[in-house]
Order: C-alpha cells, then sequence, then structure tokens
C-alpha cells in the first residue's frame, strides 16, 4: 500500500490509464487519494484558495443535487480539502438578485448580480456550467434570461475570464435532453458549452466566438466522483490546460479514466454472467440480462458498473432498469426508445445479440482451454 | 411607488423572477411572478414509445425526479389497461421510493433553501434590539441555518449547524433510494405494471438501518420531543383542537425553562421545529406562548382574498385501508385527494374541472382556457415578444395559469395537510383563520412541510417494515398493444404538489399527446384571462417587504418578504415550464376519468 501511494504522488491520474486508476482509487478511497495528492503539493506550497463559479443554464439541478450526494469525499471534505471558495452556485448561495427601480440594490453580501458581476471581474476562477444554452429564439437566446440579461450573454462573459471551464452533465456538455428531437427543437436551439450533441464546432462558445477548451462530465446526472475527481486534478495542478487535454480526453471532451474508449457499463455489468450465457429477461422484475428490455449499456462508455452510484449501493441494472446510455453525446435520442433492443439499428455491428453470446461463450471455453493445455504441459 | 424585483430568486430550484410595486410603507401593490425558461419538453414525447415517459419526464426536474417517475407510471398503467393489476408489493415499494423522495426534498427546502434567511442581516438588527433573549435567539437562528460561504458586514458567519448536517443526511435518504431505485437522481425501478426491482430481505433490512440514520438527524437537531409522543398527539390526534394543544404546552414547557436562562439551544431542548414553530409566528409565539417578540411570518404571504384562491391536492400514496389500490386518485390513498377553499371548507376533487390559461404567458392562446388534456403550447418564436418588464396587464412568463373551476389553486404540503384534515396543520391554520389572519401563509407553509415530513417519515416505516413482503410478485406483464388509441390519466402528488401527467397514443401504439400539469405551475401561475393574479403574486400582494413587519423601517434593499414568500412555496421552474403537446395538429383527447 506504502509503495502505491507513493506511486500516486507522482501520478496524475487523469493520465492513468483506467484499470490502474480504479485499482489506486478503489484500493485507497476517493478521500485518501486526494490527500495523497494534496500532500505532495501543500508540501511544496501552501494550496491557494480556488474560486469556483458554477452557472445554471437550461438544468433540472440535478447534477447539483448528485455532486451533494458525493461519498468520497462528501462535498463538505472536497470544498475543505481543496480550499475551494464555492463562491456562486445559484441553489446554495446566501445572495439573490436585487433590483430597485431597475438598478442593482445593496452589497455582493445580498445581492448575486453583483457578487457574479465583481467575481467575473477578478477573474481567476474555475467556471462549472450545469444545464444547457438556448440559442433561440432567432439566435437572441431569450429563452433563458437571469436579472433580464440572456444566459448566453452570462455564460460569455464568465466564459472569457475563466482560467478553465468544465460542463458538468449531459446538458451543459452536449445539450441533453434539452437537445432532443422535437417539433420545437430547431426554435429552442440548445446548445452544450462547447458542443451540440457529438458537433464539437456547434457549442455556444463556438457561436460567442470564445476559444477555450472545455472538459465535459456528461451523465444525467453526472456522478460526482467524476465532477470532483476531475476538478481535484484541475485545482491541485495534475493536468494542465490545455497542453494535457488532447492526452485525457477523448473526441467528446470527456476524461478517458472515467468515460474509457476501451470500456462500456456492459463489461462489468452486474448481470453480465447472463449475457454470457445468453440468458434475458423479456419482463421486467427478473434478474438477468435486460438486453431485450432496451439497455443500452454496450454503448455506454462509463465505469457505472465499477463505481456504482450513491455510495456504490447499486446502478441502473443492477436494479432492473436498462442502462439509457446517459453519458453518450446523442443522448437521449440515440437510447430511444429506451425499453427496446438496439439489434434493429445495426448496432453492435449488426450482429444478433444470440450469436453474439454464444460467440462469447464459445471464445471463453477456447480459453479456458489453452489455459487447461498449459497447465497440462506445465507452464 | 418603487419597483423592487428579485432576479434570480436563488435557492430554489430552476430560474424565478418576482416583480413587485412597493409604496413608501413597505406595503406590496402589485406582483408578477416570471417563469424566466422555456425548454420545450414533452414534446421530446411525441411520436415515442409511450414507455419512455416514466424515464424521460423524471428529467424535467432533478430534485423531484421520481414524482415525475410516477406519475407516468400512473398513467402508463392506465394506459396499458392495467391499472387494477400492479401487484400490491410494487405499490408499497413505489410508496417507499416517493416517501424517501418527500424526505429529503422536504429536508432540502427547510434547510439549505427556505431556512437560510432566517439568518438575514435584518434579523440580527432587529433581535439586537432584544437584548439578551434577542441575541440569544439570533445566535441559534444564524449558528443553525446560514448557509455556506455567508458574510455579514465583511465578517464570515460559519455555515449553520443544522443546514451542514442536513447534507449528509439527504445523502443517506438518496442511498436509500438508489438501494431501491439503482441511483439517484434519475432512479429506473418504476415501470407500467409493477417495479423492476425486487428487494429482499436483505434490502429491508438495510432499508430500516437507513431509516434509523435518518431519525438519528431528526432526532439530534429537528425535534426533540420523541418522535413516536409528537406523532400520537398531532397526526394521530382525535381533534385538531388536541394536537395544538399538545404543541402548544410543549412549547410553553420550553419557553418556561429558557426564558430566564436565554439558553434555546438543542440542549434545552429546542430542535429546529420547536424553535420555528415559537418564534416563526406572531399568534403561536406571542399571543398564545407569551415570547416577547417572534418573526411574525404568519403576517406575511397570506391571501387577502379567501374567494380567489383555493387548496389542492389530487391525494398521494397508495393506501392500505381496503388493500392496496393503484387505480383511484380519491379514494384511499395516504394523503387523501381534495379541494379546501379560501375558507377552509372541503370539496370533492374532480380533474374535469382544472383548465389553464395563456393569457399572460408567451404563449398563443386563440383558443381560449382549455382543460389540460386538450392544450396547447405553441410558444413565441419571436424575441421582442419576450419581455419581463410590461407589468401586470402584460404577458411576463413562459409559466400557464392552471385554475380549478376558475380559481387559482395552492398546492404543496400545506394544501395537502388541509386536503387530508391533517390534525396539528388544520389546527393552525383555524386558529389563524378565526384570528383574523390567512390560514395560508409562510408560517404554515414552513409548518405544514414540517409536519409533512414527519406525517411521510412514520407512514414510510409501516410500508417497510409492514407491508412489503419480499416474497411477493414485483410486476404484471403489459401487453404493448393495448397502448394502440388508449388514453392514461396520472395523478399523484410530488414533494412540491399536485402532480398530473396525461398521456393520449395513436393507433400504431405511439405517443399523440403528452401533457403534465406540475405543481410549481399552479403555485406561481402568472394572472389568468380574467387578470386574476396567481397564488404566489396574491401572496405577495399586501405584505410587507422587510423583517418583522418592517420594524426598522423600510428598506428596498434588502426585500425579506418577497424571498421568505416566493421560497415558502419551495418553488421548481424547471418543472413548472415543461411544456407540452400537440400542435393543434393532433385530435383532442377524450379522457377517462377515473
Amino acid at each position: 500500500m506504502k509503495n502505491l501511494v507513493r506511486k500516486l504522488d507522482s501520478v496524475d491520474f487523469l493520465k492513468m490509464d483506467r484499470r490502474t486508476f480504479m485499482k489506486a482509487v478503489g484500493a485507497l478511497g476517493a478521500t485518501v487519494f486526494l490527500n495523497t495528492y494534496k500532500t505532495e503539493i501543500v508540501s511544496a506550497l501552501e494550496l491557494e484558495e480556488t474560486k469556483l463559479i458554477w452557472l445554471h443554464g437550461s438544468e433540472c439541478t440535478g447534477c447539483s443535487i448528485s455532486l451533494l450526494n458525493a461519498g468520497n469525499p462528501d462535498i463538505a471534505q472536497a470544498l475543505t480539502k481543496l480550499n475551494v471558495n464555492l463562491a456562486y452556485h445559484e441553489t446554495l448561495l446566501a445572495q439573490q438578485g436585487i433590483f430597485v427601480d431597475g438598478k442593482l440594490a445593496n452589497t455582493s453580501e445580498l445581492n448575486s448580480e453583483i457578487l457574479l458581476e465583481e467575481l467575473i471581474e477578478e477573474g481567476n476562477y474555475i467556471l462549472v456550467v450545469e444545464g444547457s444554452i438556448p440559442n433561440g429564439p432567432n439566435g437572441s437566446g431569450k429563452y433563458l434570461m437571469l436579472g433580464n440579461r440572456t444566459f448566453k450573454e452570462i455564460l460569455g462573459a464568465a466564459a472569457k475570464n475563466a482560467n478553465a471551464i468544465v460542463a458538468v452533465g449531459a446538458c451543459a456538455a452536449y445539450g441533453g435532453i434539452t437537445s432532443a428531437d422535437s417539433d420545437v427543437a430547431k426554435d429552442t436551439d440548445y446548445r452544450g458549452v462547447a458542443f451540440s450533441k457529438k458537433d464539437s464546432k456547434g457549442g455556444m462558445l463556438q457561436e460567442l466566438g470564445i476559444d477555450k477548451p472545455v472538459i465535459n462530465i456528461p451523465g444525467c446526472p453526472a456522478h460526482p466522483d467524476w465532477v470532483l475527481l476531475t476538478l481535484g486534478a484541475v485545482i491541485l495542478g495534475k493536468i494542465n490546460i490545455p497542453e494535457d487535454l488532447p492526452d485525457v480526453l477523448d473526441q467528446y471532451g470527456r476524461p478517458k479514466v472515467f468515460y474509457p474508449p476501451d470500456h462500456t457499463v456492459h463489461e462489468n455489468c452486474p448481470r453480465r454472467g447472463f449475457y454470457d450465457r445468453g440468458e434475458f429477461d423479456d419482463q421486467v422484475g427478473g434478474e438477468k440480462c435486460l438486453w431485450k428490455l432496451g439497455c443500452k449499456a454496450p454503448y455506454a462508455h462509463a465505469d457505472c458498473a465499477i463505481r456504482k452510484w450513491n455510495g456504490s449501493v447499486s446502478m441502473c441494472t443492477q436494479a432492473g432498469g436498462p442502462c439509457i446510455a446517459c453519458v453518450e453525446p446523442d443522448f437521449p435520442d440515440m437510447a430511444r426508445p429506451l425499453y427496446v433492443e438496439a439489434e434493429d439499428k445495426g448496432v453492435l455491428l449488426g450482429a444478433n445479440i444470440d450469436t453474439i453470446s454464444k460467440v462469447a461463450v464459445g471464445a471463453a471455453a477456447v480459453t479456458a482451454g489453452v489455459h487447461a493445455v498449459r497447465r497440462m504441459k506445465g507452464e | 411607488m418603487v419597483n423592487v424585483t428579485v432576479d434570480p430568486l436563488t435557492r430554489i430550484e430552476g430560474h424565478l423572477r418576482v416583480s413587485t410595486e412597493v409604496n413608501a410603507d413597505g406595503v406590496i401593490t402589485d406582483a408578477q411572478s416570471s417563469s424566466v425558461i422555456f425548454r420545450g419538453f414533452e414534446r421530446i414525447l411525441q411520436n415515442q414509445d409511450p414507455r419512455d415517459a416514466g424515464l424521460l419526464t423524471q428529467r424535467i426536474c432533478g430534485v423531484c425526479p421520481i414524482s415525475h417517475c410516477l406519475t407516468a407510471t400512473n398513467a402508463l398503467d392506465q394506459l396499458y389497461g392495467v391499472e387494477d393489476q400492479v401487484p400490491k408489493d410494487a405499490l408499497v415499494m413505489r410508496n417507499i421510493l416517493q416517501g424517501l423522495n418527500f424526505i429529503a426534498s422536504h429536508a432540502t427546502n427547510i434547510y439549505v433553501l427556505w431556512g437560510p434567511d432566517l439568518a438575514n442581516p435584518d434579523y440580527k438588527k432587529v433581535l439586537a434590539t432584544l437584548g439578551d433573549t434577542g441575541d440569544a435567539v439570533w445566535k441559534e437562528l444564524a449558528g443553525r441555518f446560514a448557509p455556506i460561504g455567508y458574510k455579514i458586514d465583511g465578517v464570515a458567519v460559519p455555515a449553520g449547524t443544522s443546514n451542514m448536517a442536513a447534507i449528509p443526511a439527504k445523502k443517506t435518504l438518496h442511498e436509500a433510494i438508489a438501494l431501491i431505485g439503482g441511483r439517484m437522481p434519475g432512479p429506473v425501478t418504476p415501470y407500467p405494471g409493477g417495479y423492476t426491482y425486487k428487494a429482499n430481505v436483505g434490502d429491508v433490512v438495510k432499508l430500516s438501518s437507513y431509516y434509523l440514520k435518518v431519525m438519528d438527524f431528526v432526532s439530534n437537531y429537528t425535534l426533540k420531543v420523541p418522535f413516536d409522543t409528537w406523532i400520537e398527539n398531532t397526526y394521530q390526534a382525535s381533534s385538531p383542537q388536541k394536537a395544538v394543544n399538545f404543541v402548544v404546552e410543549h412549547l410553553q414547557s420550553l419557553v418556561d425553562k429558557s426564558l430566564a436562562s436565554n439558553d434555546f439551544s438543542r440542549e434545552a431542548g429546542w430542535g429546529d421545529a420547536e424553535l420555528f414553530a415559537a418564534f416563526g409566528s406572531e399568534l403561536v409565539g406571542e399571543t398564545l406562548l407569551g415570547l416577547p417578540a417572534s418573526l411574525k411570518l404568519d403576517n406575511i404571504g397570506g391571501y387577502k382574498d379567501p374567494s380567489k384562491i383555493c387548496f389542492v391536492s389530487y391525494g398521494g400514496f397508495y393506501g392500505a385501508k381496503d388493500g392496496y389500490d393503484s387505480a383511484s386518485p380519491e379514494g384511499e390513498r395516504v394523503l387523501t385527494s381534495g379541494v379546501v377553499g379560501g375558507n377552509l371548507e372541503y370539496q370533492k376533487f374532480d380533474p374535469s374541472k382544472i383548465t389553464e390559461s395563456v393569457a399572460h404567458a408567451f404563449y398563443d392562446d386563440s383558443k381560449g382556457d382549455l382543460h389540460p388534456s386538450k392544450g396547447e403550447t405553441i410558444p413565441f418564436t419571436d424575441p421582442e415578444k419576450i419581455s419581463y418588464t410590461g407589468g401586470s396587464e402584460s404577458r411576463y412568463t413562459w409559466d400557464k395559469a392552471p385554475r380549478y373551476d376558475g380559481i387559482p389553486g395552492e398546492v404543496g404540503p400545506l394544501a395537502r395537510m388541509l386536503a387530508a384534515k391533517e390534525p396539528l396543520v388544520t389546527g393552525v391554520a383555524q386558529a389563524l383563520n378565526e384570528k383574523e389572519y390567512s390560514a395560508a401563509n409562510v408560517y404554515t407553509r414552513v409548518l405544514a412541510r414540517i409536519q409533512e415530513t414527519a406525517v411521510v417519515a412514520y407512514n414510510l416505516l409501516n410500508w417497510v417494515t409492514n407491508d412489503y413482503d419480499p416474497t411477493g410478485r414485483i410486476s404484471v406483464p403489459i401487453d404493448l398493444s393495448a397502448a394502440k388509441n388508449s388514453q392514461g390519466m396520472g395523478l399523484w402528488e410530488a414533494p412540491r404538489g399536485a402532480l398530473g401527467h396525461w398521456v393520449s397514443c395513436d393507433g400504431s401504439g405511439k405517443v399523440a399527446n403528452y401533457q403534465a400539469v406540475v405543481p410549481t405551475t399552479w403555485n406561481v401561475s402568472p394572472r389568468d384571462a380574467a387578470g386574476v393574479p396567481g397564488p404566489l403574486e396574491q401572496a405577495l400582494i399586501g405584505s410587507k417587504i422587510n423583517a418583522v413587519q418592517n420594524i426598522l423601517g423600510v428598506d428596498y434593499t434588502n426585500p425579506l418578504g418577497i424571498f421568505h414568500t416566493g421560497r415558502s412555496y419551495d418553488p421548481c421552474i424547471s418543472c413548472a415550464v415543461h411544456t407540452t403537446d400537440l400542435t393543434g395538429k393532433n385530435a383532442p383527447v377524450t379522457l377517462r376519468i377515473v
């Protein structure tokens, strides 16, 4: 364990491959892990306060609620240990916008609009965005206005002075549910911060002509560990922005360590054994593989099945619901219909799931056979 | 006249703007509440598999996703014609899931959203005029309820102990939800015909231990009377009068003990509920208990004209009186449905009496007021038409104006406790009404939320330990073709109030129309076609804007009366502006009213 800790001291975990990372965090617990990180830095210099501005666009507050569910570390621990000043967060702060005869009133101790203005002016903060940004109607952004300004404008101002930008949740990352196909989607024209669905040129920053790197932490909601560990890495200087980003993020701006390109929820699904044996539930309430009930876990690049949710208590497929691939840039459209199996859409290379699982079983048998032969040979 | 606008009203879910006109005495004479966001939500369900509604509508709101999921599931049970076949244990599981969410959501409002206003700097100033007693009360208010990162006059105020302790308590509740729901937010287990997860004996034991952990929080922070004693003497009291007497006697004994020593700490028996119940109200605190002062929260956020307001509950939690029945919204639900008039007169709830007006919202309204099942949502797409500064005659919100029998309705814990005739809340409301206060006000709204948390917690234990049978059946199969040309209505209660989903399918079994009417739409609704303001607007008009009835004079820059009143409804704007349904191209739907 001691060696592992020492090793971690000198390793940037966002640069780790997923297996090493999982092993490290699994062995130590995330709190110890973060502590270990901090020790190294603090020994050199006292960790300076980091200001965080957390903006809420078109959202359901689910990602903030999820963040408050963080276990290791919990939110209070994380803020303290990382010396984070959560300077602006609409759901938690004391302040609110106050206007008297149209003019900003009181001070930043009570007025959130003045507070935000001052914080942006001072600069030197990390910007977190939760929720998407409407560009509609007609490019005006007026489908969301706060303090009589469009959210589009507020985001632009906050993004310009930010040291780093993190988009939390499916909506902020890619538009999420607000960008789902519908007959009003064209009018609302919802955007993620840096992306619009899979389009890396369709984000709101691009629309505003702001060229800044953005880290996406998608999910509906985002897992609190993904958020806190990423913020931790940024705050502790474990990744340099923008130099390190091409290495640690995938093509959709997600940290590969949490959203591994070569790993899906399916691989460690608690029901995986049933899949391998070709046993599927066709009614809810059973315990077998949910593929035929529409599970999209084979397309969801996330570590949910290892990390699990809410203190590692459970996860969607464990509780009998299909994975809806909420971490993917084209969620929810790619997962709809949610309860219909996906093979008709030509996914899984167009192969039939029954065939695949037979192949999987066959491959396992062959591997076992090889081992058996080796054992016999005394290798 | 001075315009005082709060925008954004933070510490709520979503984005709300409140604009008021205030006279020289600091009394609000006009108000508009504006939901400032348009998302276009249920339109994404159109032409889709109706079963998606459970998981997708819960994305309307991350604070109460379970309510949307269950309301949708109720509508889908009906759509597939299995509403009378859902197995008992599935209904119990749904109750447990919803109950845990109620407690977590209420605790969040009480401690993290509404509560921090008790540490407003003006209370410090007011209480400072009351000598040692005032200082002692301020110490408790700020010490328990201050938000994080808070400063008064440049001096940092540590985050309140109750506020901070509530966050891990909520986390514990969410772990319990995840255990039987997969994760929270975003649980996956409700499904038409039943439930996807069959909790085993081990899960039941874990649920019980989560429950005990949460009750530790309650007994350490919220309520210093033993929980069972409280329930026996309030929720289970034989009359409203008896419930009120019990509480007043309990508070009186605390006051008698503490007034001399000025010790209002938890150690001296003052839980957060006791502290609020005594010091929050003029009637209870000053008139009945003889306290030297109170926050007078029963003087603000009330209704001036009882004929223009009612309290609506669709009924929440499947009941067990004559066996569990998922089919009936009226009958045997644990929190019964009902409509209570402005003067506390009771009526039976009739869902066909709900209409929605968009006369003051940014939607086309050429067809006048419509029942939700026939509602239209055609948003303005001209940016010039979206303005929040045009006053009460203008269009100023994305929120529609639901009305019950033509009258604005308040929904939420207070409406539910009144409709269910919960003795304590009913008794306090009646007492206030008799003394010329509005029965509904900031004090009763928060008191009802506290009491409902206790009521739900009491029932929750029963569902977990008595009603749920781990060997029982958890779902019945549904026939997907039954959705063809079928309709469903789901009526349910979210923590914030009455929630209804309406679904209808076409001949191919795809969604032709999906409509949701949600709690905050009722509470923060704008004026209707007749110009009658919505509940929050009515509650603001006539209220004083500053602390303790403007005792320090008028200060337009710290309109605490608006903060308190707005947050007392626990608004959820993501829910309120969800928007729905057809663009007029689909035929109106015939509802099956059960």
